[in-house]
């Protein structure tokens, strides 16, 4: 399990997943606020 | 990784009975500081983001408030200047795990300079964003959660720097390289939280 306080390696994959899961996220809800 | 040897060699070595004062703990006592000092400081965001919610939900009112401009396209000039810093502070880890001294060295000199770079453009958004703290609730969550992330920023830059001239002068090795790696959690955890930040306040 990723764990980004054991190690500056998995802090940097667990920012990078982070900045996925938001721009998703982000996507998501301005997408769903052009169409309703 | 001393620290982690002794601790190892106490506790399951040839040392019978309790561990030594100081290394009951499995984790590096460097590592569970920087740890428990990164969970309290989310605790600290976790009560400003309440705070930013209940003003922005339970007030009904439009987020910007009327007549404000947030600099969205400039935040996200700076987000991406952030993001590039823990790229180049992981480059600078790597680096040095390789022996590659250059690349410690070029990685963080960088990662400092684009977090200072960070912190001058932030400062001078909120020279020329037109508004002041005091104005309207919106704007005082506005420059508390901002500033509270530029807060976070100017300690992580205190800890690059440090790195840096440590780097620079030579001390960390493929096998003694804590101290690159503990601030750099910390810096990837700055970057985490700006990326939070930055899609609630500017973008959402």
């Amino acid at each position: 399990m990723l764990n980004p306080l054991r190690s500056e390696d998995e802090a940097f994959r667990f920012l990078l997943y982070a900045f996925v899961v938001i721009a998703v996220i982000v996507g998501l809800v301005l997408a769903l606020r052009a169409i309703l | 990784m001393e620290a982690a040897s002794i601790a190892h060699a106490a506790t399951h070595g040839d040392h019978h009975g309790p561990p030594a004062a100081n290394r009951s703990s499995r984790v590096e006592a460097q590592l569970l500081g920087m740890l428990l000092f990164i969970i309290s400081e989310v605790m600290i965001f976790g009560a400003f983001f309440t705070a930013y919610f209940f003003i922005r939900i339970a007030s009904g009112e439009p987020w910007p408030a009327p007549g404000t401009h947030l600099p969205e396209d400039v935040a996200g000039v700076n987000t991406a200047i952030l993001m590039s810093s823990s790229f180049t502070l992981h480059w600078a880890q790597t680096s040095i795990k390789k022996g590659n001294r250059f690349g410690l060295k070029a990685g963080i000199l960088t990662t400092f300079l684009l977090g200072c770079t960070f912190l001058f453009i932030q400062i001078n958004e909120y020279a020329n964003i037109g508004f002041a703290p005091q104005d309207h609730a919106q704007q005082t969550i506005f420059y508390s959660l901002t500033g509270l992330h530029g807060a976070h920023v100017f300690i992580g830059l205190v800890l690059l720097l440090i790195v840096t001239i440590r780097a620079f002068r030579g001390h960390y090795s493929p096998e003694e390289h804590r101290g690159v790696e503990i601030p750099g959690i910390y810096w990837h955890f700055v970057d985490i939280m700006w990326l939070v930040v930055y899609t609630t306040v500017y973008v959402l």
